[in-house]
């Protein structure tokens, strides 16, 4: 029995000191389908070219990176955020400049580039609606989302300050593309008081997608993966790409991160031509690295938001990193009103 | 025997450690994890963004600030009114009840309370939803025609809170409850009074004590309360747990997140203070004696 033990114990402390001599670095973002797709996309690849264990950490949070990185001691090497905190966080200190002799970014889409990230992947806020609730007409445009008479009932929308429902608000009261920066927040919080009783906020994705399957809320504005992944389960989802809102993730390396080096890398291989073109195969997501297109399969690649660029409208992120806190803290205190 | 006794009596010849020596350890570990991060804290809620007290004049000074933390109170207000009135007669039953069946009762309780929080709030969530199992049936049934509004909204934080409060107050008040002289009740019956007068003036008097600890420690726990809230009800419905965690990790704005931590932890230390000023810390689940 107590051999068994010293045992065990032997082989456990084999265990730790041969994992201590493989590279070991950390990925963080926000879990679910989305970081199961970058652990297959990215992470395991990164572990068979380089012989670096890449450990998965999540959900993001902002808290905890400024916890980090005003203590010193930084765990997160590379970290998936939203597009405006990144810009706002490069200006604040809170980031590592990335290394551009490492990653290539002649091939990525310049709207997502920053000295201190680069995209992760890019959505879009659609229109989507069950329409095995609502019918095959479900609304079209956002002004029909705000239309509590011609579709009335629960709508949902994303409940964290962040671009896309004020976009959605002002394009709904006829603001056109064009005119919509500087944001008219009292227009917009005007506008969304019409429907505010009809609202059930959605927090994250798995979230809004079992409100729109069960018909809680027959309609809302979604990202665009989250239905694809609904519409593959066979839910009878219907979309609207009219005036879809773009929107990215980005990657960034936290100030003082241990793995500096290997953090540069594994963004290299993330934002490469096929480490994108996997992650958009995987999630309906779009790739931010323009030769990711030819290597993605021609049906797939008509449904992604890079292809609906028609009638598309770009979320400012540069604007919404100026503005961040001040929008936050208004949209927190308009939705506990 | 002779050896033995002496054996006994020579760590009485030694000199005992002080009182504080014993304590030390635990002392220096509340220090470090509690009360250096708590000073920390209120280090931030008075020195970030700039030096002052500007934090605070905004919190009780913003409506928005103000609403939430009544709303806090409300919720727990209910959640605690809603758990004595339930969970006495729980309480009473798991007293009295033979011990085969008070176990299978007591096992219910106990496995309900250490299922996961979160699949727990979940449950709810699919039971009160528009479209979820108690709507369809009230609808099928004919009692209704449109389905009622049970999430998102007072109704589902108040269902959801109380069911998890539950165990708190039941399982205290049990041990009260227990601890009432049965001989009590029977001199009550033989001197006339009715089961209804048993029960207002012997019974719930007795067991006032237990009660009064029970619901307080619910009130207190309720004040804090996070994924519930923030699951079940609405964002008109807002607790400052929630509150907290919106400005500590979504704003960044450690300084008033310190600032409204720092109130809830006041609030809940002076209700502590009550709570061990009216019952006492030793106490505290054994009243009624």
């Amino acid at each position: 029995m107590r051999k068994s033990f010293i045992m065990a114990v032997a082989a456990i402390a084999i265990t730790f000191t041969a994992q201590a001599n493989a590279a070991e670095m950390v990925f963080t973002s926000w879990g679910g389908t989305t970081q199961d797709a970058q652990k297959a996309a990215w992470a395991e690849k990164f572990t068979a070219e380089t012989n670096t264990n890449v450990l998965q950490d999540g959900p993001t949070d902002y808290g905890k990176i400024k916890a980090m990185v005003e203590s010193g001691n930084v765990s997160w090497d590379v970290v998936d955020v939203e597009g405006d905190y990144a810009v706002q966080a490069g200006n604040k200190g809170m980031l590592e400049k990335l290394d551009f002799s490492v990653i290539d970014k002649s091939k990525l889409d310049p709207r997502f580039v920053t000295d201190y990230s680069v995209g992760s992947f890019y959505y879009s806020f659609v229109i989507g609606f069950n329409a095995d609730a609502v019918g095959a007409e479900g609304p079209k445009t956002w002004a029909d989302l705000f239309d509590t008479t011609k579709f009335p009932g629960k709508r949902t929308f994303y409940k964290w300050s962040a671009p896309g429902v004020i976009e959605a608000a002002l394009l709904a009261d006829g603001v056109t593309p064009d005119k919509l920066y500087p944001l008219d927040l009292d227009r917009a919080f005007k506008k969304l008081d019409t429907i505010k009783k009809d609202i059930i906020w959605w927090s994250g994705g798995a979230q809004s997608q079992q409100l729109l399957a069960s018909a809680e809320a027959p309609y809302g504005m979604f990202w665009n993966g989250r239905l694809t992944a609904l519409k593959a389960t066979g839910v009878n989802v219907g979309e609207s790409w009219e005036q879809n809102i773009t929107a990215a993730d980005a990657l960034v390396v936290p100030k003082s991160a241990k793995n500096r080096d290997l953090a540069m890398k594994f963004i290299a291989l993330a934002t490469s031509a096929k480490g994108q073109a996997e992650m958009a195969t995987a999630t309906g997501y779009a790739p931010v690295n323009t030769e990711s297109g030819q290597l993605m399969d021609a049906a797939l690649r008509k449904t992604l938001p890079d292809q609906q660029a028609t009638s598309q409208v770009n979320a400012d992120m540069r604007y919404w990193a100026e503005h961040r806190d001040e929008i936050g803290e208004r949209w927190y205190a308009w939705q506990a009103k | 025997m002779t050896s033995t006794t002496s054996f006994v009596q020579e760590p009485k010849q030694r000199r005992r450690p002080t009182g504080f020596a014993y304590i030390a350890p635990a002392l220096l570990l509340i220090a470090l994890f509690f009360v250096v991060p708590i000073a920390s804290l209120l280090l931030r809620s008075v020195l970030e963004p700039t030096p002052g007290i500007g934090n605070y004049a905004e919190l009780f000074g913003s409506s928005t600030y103000v609403r939430i933390f009544a709303n806090t109170f409300l919720v727990s207000a209910l959640v605690t009114l809603l758990s004595v009135v339930i969970g006495f007669p729980v309480a009473w039953l798991l007293a009295i009840i033979p011990n085969r069946w008070g176990s299978v009762l007591f096992a219910i309780i106990l496995l309900s309370m250490w299922t996961n929080l979160l699949a727990r709030t979940y449950a709810w969530m699919v039971l009160l939803q528009r479209t979820g199992v108690i709507n369809k049936t009230l609808i099928g049934l004919g009692l209704i025609d449109q389905p009622l509004v049970m999430v998102n909204n007072l109704i589902g934080v108040t269902i959801g809170m109380t069911y998890i409060m539950l165990p708190f107050i039941i399982l205290p008040l049990r041990g009260v409850i227990k601890g009432i002289e049965p001989g009590i009740l029977q001199a009550a019956a033989l001197c006339g009074a009715t089961k209804w007068q048993s029960l207002w003036r012997v019974l719930i008097p007795l067991a006032l004590p237990g009660i009064a600890s029970g619901a307080l420690m619910v009130f207190v726990m309720s004040l804090g309360y996070f994924v519930t809230p923030a699951l079940l009800g609405g964002t008109a419905n807002m607790m400052v747990a929630e509150m907290i965690a919106q400005l500590v990790q979504s704003l960044v704005n450690w300084g008033m997140g310190g600032a409204a931590a720092l109130v809830l932890l006041v609030i809940t230390l002076l209700l502590y203070a009550l709570q061990l000023r009216l019952f006492g810390v030793g106490r505290i689940g054994q009243e009624g004696q």
